[in-house]
């Protein structure tokens, strides 16, 4: 407790008092996952570049009433910004608005908030739902070139839950990509198996003895696309129907090596980190109007009214899968 | 304090020897309240906003007051956190499903709450242990939460409602923290029925042939608890705007914990609601104190500074049991 208390009172004094330095306080959803230890990563990153003053922590378990505990300990040490990444949009807006109004600067990545409730001042947007959509196609057609086959067949997209928003949308660009790129791709109705990824798996193992000439199928939610590769492996389709989708390094690893996905995409977390802090310390200077910016390493990234969008999204092949743990 | 020291710690010992030693079991606590304090205010920029930073534990000190009640008795109540949690949640379907009027929802969450803790009573007054008791019924109720509306949040109340959420400029929790303190201590420090607890707490046969009602102290206090539950539901929902069906897991325990940081008895007869208040500025102090250190101390993470407040409480809990036997 004595070494605590000293290390305490000797930060205290060592530590950058001047109110010159700018404070962020930066929550992610939970604490100790792969994926929100890369975007602290990118954060950090952020952080020295710029030399500000950055404060990453969360919660153990998801949950809204920690992140709100979090948040008004942090307006009470006086921090200049708050990004939060919300679990719960709704439950946390009354936060963050109190937040604003006690003049911090509150702004929501990877998730947003209630924008009209919340009245945060931009959501950093990982997801550019144009970008995703149309790399999901475009990665499909070259691994199907790449087999040596021609692209004229039947294709597949096995989403999530018939409502969820965000794939309905990427589904929508998808369409749009293929329409307008690669006609010769014939759409197969695309399956909502839930998710469940068992159920996702049997439905996928259906469809591959039903459509023989099934060339390609997308998982495109973090359940769907393993379940997609398994029954895929399973059904020693191999190098006969290629797969991709949106999915996470960790749980892709054993497909990329064994050849069942070639590629895949999912934004890159540690720009999104990285990209949050960025745009945290130039709100700080001012408004950022609709345009095209530079943020430190990230070029040409594009500001909408309320949104900034992180680049195209990464993709992940057998060279580069190594080198991402979340 | 030190009327209602004597109260909590028994039997008076006339060596002047013993009567310092006492003394200096007694400082743990305070010294412990200094140097949380001293971590908090070290760190503090905004004071003001300390207000909303003391909400969360103002909940968890109402429901640790009347907790101390239980504690005392000899009882124990593990469903406290579920009982909030649903009663929550009964408020916010009746009124969004059920479309009654926010007001007759926040009564109806009243008495959910009410007969959730006289489901508790019940069952202790039939012979079951409060622990298994109140660990079935944490489950029951956590369950009937989280089925109530589906497992959603529900959002959107009336702002009038909203409104309620301060009462003078100041958080209407702590008005509730300080209506429920001043009724626990004339409750069970000023009042026959208090003395009840006591005795039954210190040897519940005796108890029982000296003719203390006890099944009515235990069906009285465990239905006060799911009360106190459900105006705190209420009174969150006002603050937040939402009822949320996982809310207040884990409140048990830093009810719990409060109440024996303060020094009362676990196993009951012995202990005090003013103490309760002490266990709990100690306990919400070191917590925030410790999550305004880690915004320093990079390696002070939320589940490093579990484990400081988990050796905490194995600190104290050794320091109480030696100076009871010091008694």
């Amino acid at each position: 407790m004595l070494v605590l208390l000293l290390a305490a009172l000797g930060f205290r004094c060592a530590g950058p008092e001047g109110d010159e330095t700018l404070r962020i306080a930066m929550i992610p959803k939970l604490v100790g996952i792969g994926y929100f230890e890369a975007t602290e990563q990118g954060a950090r990153e952020a952080a020295r570049e710029l030399d500000v003053e950055l404060v990453y922590d969360g919660p153990t378990d998801a949950r809204t009433e920690d992140q709100i505990k979090m948040i008004d300990g942090w307006m009470a040490q006086g921090f200049d910004v708050i990004a939060v990444a919300p679990n719960d949009p709704e439950a946390i807006s009354r936060t963050l608005r109190s937040a604003g109004e006690r003049g911090a600067l509150v702004l929501t990545w990877d998730t947003d908030a209630n924008p009209e409730l919340s009245r945060r001042s931009v959501f950093v947007n990982q997801a550019p739902n144009r970008a995703i959509g149309h790399t999901l196609v475009d990665i499909m057609a070259e691994g199907v070139q790449a087999q040596g086959a021609s692209l004229p067949g039947d294709y597949l997209i096995v989403s999530g839950t018939p409502t969820a928003s965000n794939q309905n949308t990427w589904m929508k660009y998808m369409r749009e990509r293929i329409r307008e790129k690669y006609p010769e791709m014939r759409l197969l109705q695309h399956l909502t198996p839930g998710e469940d990824q068992q159920k996702c798996q049997e439905q996928t193992a259906e469809a591959l003895s039903a459509h023989p000439h099934l060339k390609g199928i997308w998982g495109i939610t973090s359940v769907s696309f393993p379940a997609v590769a398994k029954a895929v492996r399973d059904a020693n389709k191999i190098g006969q129907v290629e797969v991709t989708g949106l999915g996470m390094p960790e749980e892709m690893r054993e497909y990329v090596k064994d050849g069942t996905v070639r590629e895949f995409c999912l934004w890159d977390p540690v720009d999104l980190g990285y990209l949050t802090i960025r745009v945290a310390h130039r709100l700080k200077r001012g408004p950022l109007p609709p345009g095209r910016y530079d943020f430190g390493r990230l070029k040409g990234v594009e500001v909408r009214d309320g949104e900034v969008l992180l680049g195209p999204p990464l993709i992940f092949d057998a060279g580069n899968i190594d080198n991402y743990n979340f | 304090m030190s009327r209602l020291d004597r109260v909590g710690a028994g039997v008076e010992t006339a060596l002047p020897g013993k009567r310092s030693k006492r003394w200096l079991f007694g400082l743990l606590p305070w010294v412990l309240l200094a140097l949380a304090l001293l971590l908090v205010f070290s760190q503090v920029r905004r004071p003001a906003l300390l207000v909303d930073v003391w909400v969360p534990w103002i909940e968890v000190g109402t429901l640790a007051f009347v907790m101390t009640a239980i504690i005392l008795t000899g009882g124990i109540d593990l469903s406290v956190g579920s009982m909030v949690a649903l009663t929550g949640m009964v408020q916010a379907v009746l009124w969004q499903d059920w479309g009654w009027s926010i007001e007759a929802a926040a009564a109806g969450a009243l008495l959910a709450g009410a007969l959730a803790g006289g489901l508790n009573g019940l069952l202790v007054v039939a012979g079951l242990s409060p622990l298994v008791a109140t660990l079935a019924t944490m489950a029951l109720y956590r369950g009937l939460a989280i089925t109530v509306a589906g497992g959603e949040r529900i959002t959107g109340f009336p702002q009038s409602f909203l409104d309620m959420g301060r009462l003078l400029g100041v958080p209407s929790q702590f008005w509730l923290a300080g209506l429920i303190f001043l009724g626990m201590v004339l409750l069970v420090h000023h009042s026959r029925f208090g003395r009840w607890c006591f005795a039954m707490g210190d040897n519940r046969q005796a108890a029982r042939f000296a003719a203390v009602p006890v099944n009515k102290v235990e069906g009285v206090l465990y239905t006060i608890n799911g009360l106190v539950a459900a105006s705190v539901a209420v009174l969150g929902a006002m603050r937040h705007d939402a009822s949320i069906p996982d809310a207040h897991i884990g409140t048990e325990l830093q009810v719990i914990a409060c109440v024996v940081v303060g020094g009362t008895l676990i196993t009951g007869g012995r202990g005090t609601v003013l103490r309760s208040l002490l266990g709990l500025a100690v306990i919400s102090h070191l917590d925030v104190g410790l999550q305004f250190l880690s915004s320093r101390l990079v390696w002070l993470t939320a589940e490093s500074r579990l484990i400081a407040i988990g050796i905490l409480l194995i600190l104290v809990a050794v320091w109480n049991q030696r100076s009871q036997k010091e008694n």
